[in-house]
């Protein structure tokens, strides 16, 4: 058997406002929490970056000409507060590793998204080359 | 981090910015608290815990305390005032090092506990608003302390916050005369708040055990403080820390209370017990032995003795002679009754019960037939015993308290037991 290779996933950590009615003890302990959950992931060099995002921001559309508006205008229950990128074997393992995420206990949900090497409209286009080149593989 | 770092540092900030603010925007300050804790969660997982939490913390809380102060409209009229007292708001007092900004930080947390312990706040509400303030104590953690419902604690609180805007109580240290009776009121409500957490009448062991520990640390700000360094204070820091020592030994792996001759003294805890034994030293200092002084006292002596026989109970004897001299409560005589029992036999722990003239205070507590059982088997009256303990069976509430019960049935029952039928 061949070694697994390794894919990017993107955790999106969704809910701005989950922690808003916890007590100072609960905040300390979910702080712990998630501590313990990133060290393990990172020393399991499964982590390979992570931010927290201000709830605060621009969104830019074309309507009208090119229109900069404050926002995210989703809801605090669906913005994303932050985001953390994993080097895991597949998609079930990185959900497996979301699923440990301390956030979810209060209320808190994450998305798991595979990256993609390239926009995946233009990986459309080039699936026809790529099955050719696994076939000779 | 250490052990409870946010619940204390929300004690400490609360106390500053309502200060600053006013004690009218008490509810404005915890939020900046709340909103400053939530933003450390969300940025330390990422980025590391700060090199210096406590500073961190501090510096967030005032930048969102400027915010408000420059949004919120009540702020307007004074916004120059609060913003120059927001300034002088030290942000790098690094711990363990004692900065001018350290002094403050005390005289503030000083200053909530007059206030909360005001004498026109009905007790009980006292010490909620205290656990919510000075602690950092959410109303859901309140009432599993307390065994209540979370609506009943947020209400007290209400009616708390309510009652210092109407009385317009001030947010400041009590002075001169007035200092001896307001200091008076806060040691009573600290010393509540340790019963609270000691008698184990009910709510999670666990968040009990914090009530003793929080109450032992505000009452070491007083202590430590010059406003509050007392013989008397002193005295219930004493009395807490030597009976507090004790906690870990007094439930078994299973929850059941041990009794003290059955629990095992090398659980105590020693570093609490010398503790302990310091500030009762220190509460020598002036002339007076206060209740406090006379339960810390009884306190160090069961300390003291290497096992429960060694114990000296004359001496405890003589000091609940005393104490009952000042505080005439059924519990301090049932408390002497065990003692006069443990010097003069049971039959003179009996007669001492029979001769309170308040007994019928305790017409429901289940201490008062247990203790009264005991005696009873003591002296071979199983069937006197066993109805005393049926009795006290009854009243308990309490798991641990039922089966420590039913236990001692068990054994009254047990024909190769000591005692004969009467």
């Amino acid at each position: 058997m061949s070694t697994q290779t390794k894919a990017e996933y993107l955790l999106l950590f969704r809910g701005t406002d989950w922690h808003k009615g916890l007590s100072p003890e609960e905040i300390q302990e979910v702080v712990k929490q998630m501590y313990a959950w990133l060290d393990r992931l990172t020393a399991e060099g499964k982590a390979k970056a992570g931010k927290p995002l201000f709830p605060e921001g621009k969104v830019v559309s074309q309507k009208k000409g090119r229109v900069v508006a404050d926002g995210p205008f989703a809801e605090s229950k669906e913005a994303i507060g932050g985001f953390f990128l994993l080097e895991v074997g597949s998609l079930d393992e990185a959900a497996e590793i979301a699923k440990d995420f301390p956030g979810l206990n209060y209320g808190a949900t994450v998305e798991v998204r595979p990256v993609a090497p390239a926009c995946p409209l233009a990986l459309g286009l080039e699936e026809g080359a790529e099955e050719r080149a696994r076939a000779s593989a | 981090m250490v052990e409870h770092f946010f619940r204390h540092e929300a004690g400490k900030i609360v106390s500053t910015l309502t200060r600053i603010f006013g004690i009218e925007h008490l509810n404005r300050a915890e939020d900046v608290v709340q909103e400053t804790l939530v933003r450390a969660l969300q940025t330390w997982p990422y980025y590391g815990i700060p090199k210096n939490p406590s500073a961190w913390i501090t510096q967030v809380a005032k930048n969102l305390a400027l915010d408000l102060i420059r949004r919120d409209k009540v702020f307007r009229i004074k916004e120059n005032e609060i913003v120059h007292l927001m300034e002088q708001v030290s942000a790098d007092s690094h711990a363990g090092v004692a900065e001018p900004g350290e002094n403050g930080i005390a005289d503030d947390r000083l200053r909530m506990m007059f206030t909360c312990c005001h004498p026109l706040i009905a007790r009980e509400m006292q010490v909620a608003l205290a656990l919510k303030t000075l602690c950092g104590f959410s109303p859901a953690e309140i009432a599993r302390a307390f065994l209540t419902s979370e609506a009943a604690i947020a209400k007290r609180l209400t009616r708390a916050k309510q009652k210092i805007r109407e009385a317009r109580i001030e947010f400041e240290i009590p002075a001169g005369a007035e200092l001896t009776r307001r200091l008076d009121g806060v040691l009573q409500s600290l010393y509540l708040l340790f019963n609270e957490g000691y008698k184990a009448s009910g709510g999670e062991h666990l968040i009990r055990a914090e009530l003793c520990h929080e109450a032992i640390r505000l009452t070491s700000l007083l202590t430590g403080h010059p406003t509050g360094n007392h013989p008397r204070s002193h005295a219930l820091l004493a009395l807490m820390l030597l009976n507090g020592a004790r906690l870990p030994a007094r439930l078994d792996r299973d929850g059941n209370i041990l009794r003290l001759e059955e629990q095992n003294r090398s659980q105590w805890d020693q570093p609490m017990i010398a503790r302990g034994l310091f500030h009762l030293m220190q509460s020598t200092g002036g002339d007076e032995a206060s209740e406090y002084h006379l339960q810390a006292a009884i306190a160090a002596c069961h300390c003291a003795a290497r096992d429960y026989l060694s114990t000296d109970w004359p001496r405890i004897l003589s000091l609940y002679d005393r104490l009952i001299e000042m505080d005439d409560s059924p519990v301090i005589a049932l408390n002497r009754a065990v003692a006069i029992a443990n010097v003069h036999g049971p039959r003179a722990g009996i007669e001492a019960v029979e001769a309170m003239h308040n007994r019928e205070q305790l017409d429901c507590y289940y201490l008062l037939y247990a203790v009264l059982g005991e005696f009873e088997a003591d002296l071979a009256h199983r069937g006197t015993a066993t109805k005393h303990f049926r009795k006290a069976l009854e009243l308990a509430t309490m798991k641990s308290e039922q089966i420590f019960l039913s236990k001692k049935l068990q054994e009254l029952e047990d024909p190769r037991s000591r005692g004969t039928d009467v």
